[in-house]
């Protein structure tokens, strides 16, 4: 009795005072902000007028206090969700069952109170002494302390008894105080108070300790300082991570210390509820009071993660990117690029101070910030999305550019899952990943997962293993597949990294990925102007090879080959390159082998790259990086040597022109080495035998026939000028008779025959001057001023002209034009007696000269040299007409104009002007005014007019004739200059097809349509742009051959 | 020798490499075999033309209709006129004839109004062996010698004998130069 009269005297008293002065001095409940008014009904509660709310509490306001307490409720219900809400009128009245029977215990302490006003007064007076023993310190000043705590001891002594007695009116007061109208939740009053608490002090706390340190931008962890020099820049990225990890333990320190304050209310509470009364707590009320424990943690857990700032988290991903890294053995990115590339990652040792440092950090900070409640779904999310950048990480810069092929056994890790050797071919680099995946990547995560999620029995399963093997692989097939151009420019000693993409590149969505990403590198980096057609070839080449090796059913080849193949079809020299490659002669060939083994020694002094196992140290040799390797991948290739000799090489190897036939690839039962078709595999789909590059390239080519028509070009150009052997030729073209068949090379074999016939005819007639030597002692007479050189000399005389000739079969040679020019007198009396020699011989047949295509070798007797050249029979009849003629000593140095020899000689002025430059850059002749050129008879200067001897040409001559039966001088056209002889057969050709187009299929017809028409109807292609065309009809009007009616060309009527 | 290597790397792609993609023989489609050996007829005319007459696919770019022109010879009452004519192959030519038709009207015993020759190698005597160029020729020949043995224009037929002016003014009549396209 005289305790309730001197606590309403208390209530009283501190009404009174209260309505006198705003605040309460003596107020036990902490109230940073009293003035703050209580608000209205239905303003809502939260943020800071949470406190002032919290202290109407404690001083009771009846009316209002309802509406708080349901408000209080309806805020906790989103964050703790259903559970909390419908629980709790059970919890309250399961209790009070237990409180009834207590009721004879409470009496003693408010034995009186009989009425409802002294019930609630009571009730406000337990309230109080609850509410004033949990409050949290208003000011918080030090990092690590909020107000100082009655420590833990002191909850089990007497002097709590008060505050456990209070409790248990407060929350049985249905029982005990039945009366009290207006009751409030303790629960819910102390997590209000945290929450306010923690907006109020601890958030600003928080973000001092992040501001603190993050006085400069803070971008990701990767500082960048715009304008900052160098050396600070570094020192300030090396203290980077300091600085972020002070930030976090700071943070971490703050939070845990106000979770102690939290959890210390929290604690008295529930040891209340628990006891409620000494020791007699039942089983139930013990577990309510665990589960509500429980909530009120993941509670203040859910609000510790939400409210946790982006800069806090910038951080910890900071502290989390460099633990993981070094754990994994992956180089801090941060660092500068010259660091980042001369370290290749690779697994820590196991011994690895640093790295087991970093982890076991790592292990504490993930303990710490599940503590206090920073471990939830954001640091989960956070941690995957690391670990997902350092597989990337990992896999692209542990095996970019590691493309060797290794020999070393991969040890195994004992005890490790053996899913990686189980699963993989003998590829290094997987071999090397999947280990790394299952003995550091997967450890970790399942370290670190099951520090922040205890609950779950196995963070990290088996499958998910497999899953993340999985995914490593795949990004390391996504690595391959961009290299893969890069591979192909390496090759062969990428083999390594086509076993990856074998072993990696396995499903059809891979597939396609690795042909559509090599197609456009294809079209970006080979398929352009910029690369000859010899460069292209090459890489095609390799091509063949990598992806040969890559896919023996040659799917994928001919997936990214198409567009190869265009681009070679617009390459005109493309056919020539290869044929020139066939017939590679072995010394070419030596060379080539010589360049490409100075190659393999130089990219072994490169070497590449093998993938650091575990169980070396982290400092993996070779410091080449994926930049430089692929430069020097394509500067190495043997460019220098101008043509294809690979294929001479390929052409040799038995391997290449290997045929199997059908009938035993079939039946082949024995073949262990079977797969089946892949399944991106056309309808018609046929395994190809070998890797057949030449085939291949052929293909690639067009059709065969162009093949054949530009070999049959070729071999007739090299058959008429290297006149000694032909032993490469006819080794090629009986591999290619053996590829394409007997008929198809007829014409080459008859063109190689005539060269071996005519040899034998040209003994034969010689043999029959002989003869006829010995008869008559003349046989011509020697006629013209020349003649001295080879008058009446049928033999090889050192002063004497000799004159070959090879006899050509018209039919079976590609088209070899007539060109006109007067060839010196003694070689027009050669040629006469070789014809009449020939003639006896094969009788009724005609020889036709063909002078241009000759070769001569010509010495020049000068004033002070003997000059002896090899040239072509035009330069050496240019070269002859400066012989004077009426001054065979040669008092002075002869000149010559151009014109003069264009009227002497009748020959193209283009290829006059040729001859003399060809003669000035031997030093035989001289400009001395435009048009006009002098022998130069001394290198000497001085006096030129001296009696020298006059240069004279021995001629030992050879012209190619044509066995012809038809005139062939109609078809001759007048010779426009800069326009070749083939080119203006083509316009005259050209011009038949427009002439009878506009006679016979339309009377006009507009450019667009005359060009369509001649690209359907011309076999070989019509060779012109629409430019050209348009060109050569303006000419056309200009002649007078066409007129333009309403834009369309016309024939004019004659 | 002029293997004159041609600029490739600056000439219009398009060209070049649609007429190489088309060179691929599409195998067993009805027609390609005609098709091939008109181009190669068509490649032998423009390459070594006959004098006074030519022919030309028709400008709809189908190669199995053709557009041929024959000039009178001199000597003939045909002389300084020309006609035209329409060729349409079957798809199994060169196994079988063309069918051929004087467009221009033409006065001629062995065509009748509508245009129609009578002809025996473009009938029965056809062989493979013959060519546009030497139906072309057959045809310019037989304006100056017809076969009024069996004539389709009995009319003409009786007056090339008879009376050669009138034939001559007949054929001038019905001679109209066709100027469409």
């Amino acid at each position: 009795m005289p305790a309730a009269v001197a606590s309403r005297w208390q209530q009283r008293r501190r009404r009174v005072f209260q309505s006198v002065f705003q605040t309460d001095a003596s107020l036990p409940t902490p109230s940073s902000t009293p003035s703050i008014p209580f608000p209205d009904q239905g303003q809502p509660f939260g943020g800071p007028a949470v406190s002032s709310n919290v202290h109407q509490y404690g001083t009771g306001a009846p009316s209002t206090t309802i509406f708080s307490q349901a408000a209080t409720r309806d805020t906790l219900q989103p964050l703790q969700g259903q559970p909390f809400t419908t629980s709790t009128p059970t919890t309250l009245s399961q209790s009070t069952i237990a409180a009834a029977s207590q009721s004879q215990l409470t009496q003693p302490f408010y034995p009186s109170i009989a009425n409802a006003a002294d019930d609630q007064i009571a009730y406000d007076r337990a309230w109080h002494v609850v509410t004033a023993r949990i409050a949290l310190p208003s000011s918080a000043t030090a990092d690590d302390s909020f107000g100082t705590l009655a420590p833990e001891s002191q909850l089990h002594l007497g002097s709590d008894v008060e505050f456990y007695q209070a409790l248990n009116s407060l929350v049985h007061a249905q029982t005990v105080l039945p009366r009290a109208a207006h009751t409030n939740d303790i629960v819910a009053w102390h997590a209000q108070q945290v929450r306010g608490h923690f907006t109020q002090h601890v958030i600003p706390l928080l973000a001092g300790c992040v501001e603190e340190d993050s006085d400069y931008p803070v971008d990701g962890g990767y500082v960048g300082i715009d304008g900052g020099e160098n050396a600070k820049r570094g020192s300030q990225k090396g203290n980077d991570y300091e600085r972020h990890m002070v930030t976090v333990m700071s943070s971490i320190r703050t939070l845990k210390a106000a979770l102690r304050l939290y959890f210390y209310g929290l604690g008295m509470l529930v040891r209340g509820f628990s006891r409620t009364v000494d020791g007699l707590a039942t089983e139930k009320a013990k577990s309510d009071a665990e589960t509500m424990a429980l909530r009120f943690r993941r509670d203040i857990h859910a609000l510790v993660s939400i409210s946790a700032s982006d800069q806090l988290i910038r951080s910890i991903r900071v502290v989390l990117v460099r633990l993981v890294s070094q754990v994994l053995g992956i180089p801090v990115m941060c660092s500068g690029k010259h660091q980042a590339q001369s370290t290749r990652p690779s697994p820590p040792h196991e011994g690895n101070l640093e790295a087991l440092a970093a982890r076991q950090r790592l292990h504490e900070l993930a303990e710490q910030l599940y503590n206090v409640g920073l471990g939830g779904e954001r640091f989960q999310i956070l941690f995957a999305e690391i670990m997902d950048q350092m597989m990337s990480a990992f896999v692209n810069g542990a095996y970019a550019g590691v493309w060797a092929v290794q020999e070393t056994i991969i040890p195994v890790t004992p005890g490790g899952l053996s899913l990686a050797t189980a699963k993989s071919s003998s590829s290094p680099c997987i071999l090397s990943l999947g280990d790394w995946v299952e003995n550091h990547f997967s450890r970790l995560s399942y370290q670190v997962l099951s520090r922040i999620s205890p609950d779950v029995a196995s963070p990290v399963t088996l499958a998910d293993l497999k899953t993340y093997l999985s995914l490593a692989l795949g990004r390391l097939a996504a690595l391959r597949i961009s290299e893969l151009f890069d591979i192909v420019l390496a090759w062969p000693s990428s083999r390594g990294a086509l076993d990856d993409l074998r072993a990696t590149v396995t499903t059809s969505a891979r597939r396609t990925k690795l042909t559509s990403s090599f197609s456009r590198a294809l079209q970006t980096r080979l398929l352009h102007p910029g690369h000859s057609t010899l460069e292209i070839l090459e890489t095609y080449i390799a091509i063949i090879h990598t992806f040969h090796a890559l896919d023996h059913s040659k799917v994928l080849l001919g997936h990214i080959e198409p567009s190869l193949q265009l681009y070679l079809c617009q390459r005109e020299d493309a056919i020539r390159i290869v044929v020139t490659g066939l017939l590679a002669s072995p010394e070419e060939v030596l060379a080539a082998r010589k360049v490409s083994e100075t190659k393999k020694k130089k990219a072994d002094r490169n070497q590449f790259l093998t993938p650091a196992m575990p169980g070396r140290s982290s400092e993996t040799p070779g410091t080449r990086s994926r930049g430089d390797s692929s430069a020097d991948a394509s500067s190495s290739r043997p460019t220098s040597s101008g043509t294809l000799v690979e294929l001479a090489l390929l052409l040799n190897d038995p391997a290449q022109t290997r045929r199997v036939t059908p009938e035993d690839e079939e039946l082949d039962w024995n073949d262990m080495q079977w797969v089946p078709d892949p399944v991106d595999a056309g309808a018609n789909y046929k395994r190809p035998k070998s890797e057949d590059v030449i085939g291949t390239l052929i293909s690639a080519l067009g059709s065969e026939d162009v093949f054949i028509k530009e070999f049959t070009s070729i071999i007739a150009e090299r058959l008429l000028g290297d006149p000694v052997r032909f032993d490469q030729e006819l080794r090629v073209l009986d591999l290619l008779k053996r590829r394409f068949g007997e008929a198809a090379l007829q014409n080459c074999d008859v063109m190689i025959k005539d060269v071996q016939d005519s040899r034998r005819l040209d003994t034969a007639i010689r043999r029959t001057w002989q003869q006829k030597k010995l008869e008559h002692d003349l046989l011509v007479t020697p006629a013209g001023p020349a003649s001295r050189q080879n008058g009446g000399d049928y033999g090889d005389g050192s002063d004497g002209t000799q004159y070959h000739a090879r006899i050509l079969s018209r039919l079976f040679w590609p088209s070899l034009e007539r060109e006109h020019f007067v060839l010196p007198q003694p070689i027009v009396e050669e040629q006469r007696r070789y014809e009449l020699g020939y003639e006896n011989l094969k009788s009724r047949r005609k020889l036709t000269w063909l002078n241009q295509l000759g070769q001569t070798r010509v010495e020049l007797e000068l004033r002070d040299r003997t000059v002896c050249v090899d040239c072509s029979t035009i330069e050496a009849t240019v070269i002859y007409a400066f012989q004077d003629e009426n001054d065979p000593g040669g008092s002075n140095p002869v000149s010559r104009s151009a014109d003069d020899l264009y009227m002497q000689l009748q020959m193209d002025e283009d290829l006059i002007a040729a001859a003399l430059t060809f003669w000035t850059t031997k030093g035989v002749l001289r400009r001395v005014q435009p048009g006009v050129y002098t022998v130069v008879e001394s290198l000497t200067p001085g006096p030129e007019a001296t009696d020298a001897p006059a240069e004279e040409g021995v001629m030992e001559g050879e012209a190619d004739t044509e066995e012809e039966a038809g005139d062939d001088s109609s078809r001759r056209q007048p010779t426009k200059p800069a326009v070749s002889a083939k080119e203006l057969e083509r316009q005259t050709m050209y011009w038949q097809y427009i002439r009878g187009m506009l006679t016979n299929a339309s009377v006009s017809m507009p450019l667009g349509q005359v060009a369509m028409m001649m690209k359907m109807l011309i076999p070989d292609g019509f060779k012109w742009s629409n430019e050209e065309l348009l060109d050569f009809l303006s000419e056309k009007l200009a002649d007078g051959d066409l007129e333009i009616v309403g834009g369309k060309y016309k024939l004019v009527k004659k | 020798m002029s293997y004159n290597m041609e600029d490739s790397q600056n000439s219009i792609p398009a060209s070049v490499s649609a007429n190489k993609l088309r060179a691929v023989p599409k195998g067993g489609e009805a027609g390609q075999n005609a098709i091939k050996r008109l181009q190669t007829e068509l490649m032998q005319l423009m390459t070594s033309a006959a004098p006074g007459i030519s022919a030309f696919p028709s400008a709809d770019g189908n190669l199995l209709t053709w557009r041929a022109t024959i000039e009178g010879p001199d000597d003939t009452p045909y002389a300084g006129l020309t006609f035209k004519l329409s060729f349409e192959f079957p798809s199994n030519y060169p196994y079988a004839p063309p069918t051929v038709l004087y467009r221009t009207p033409i006065y001629h015993p062995n065509v009748d109004f509508s245009g129609r020759i009578c002809l025996d190698i473009l009938k029965d005597k056809w062989t493979p062996a013959y060519n546009i160029q030497t139906v072309l020729l057959s045809l310019q020949s037989l304006l100056g010698e017809p076969n009024n043995a069996s004539p389709l224009n009995g009319e003409a037929a009786e007056l090339w004998d008879k009376d050669p002016t009138l034939f001559k003014t007949k054929v001038m009549d019905r001679h109209r130069d066709l100027d469409d396209d």
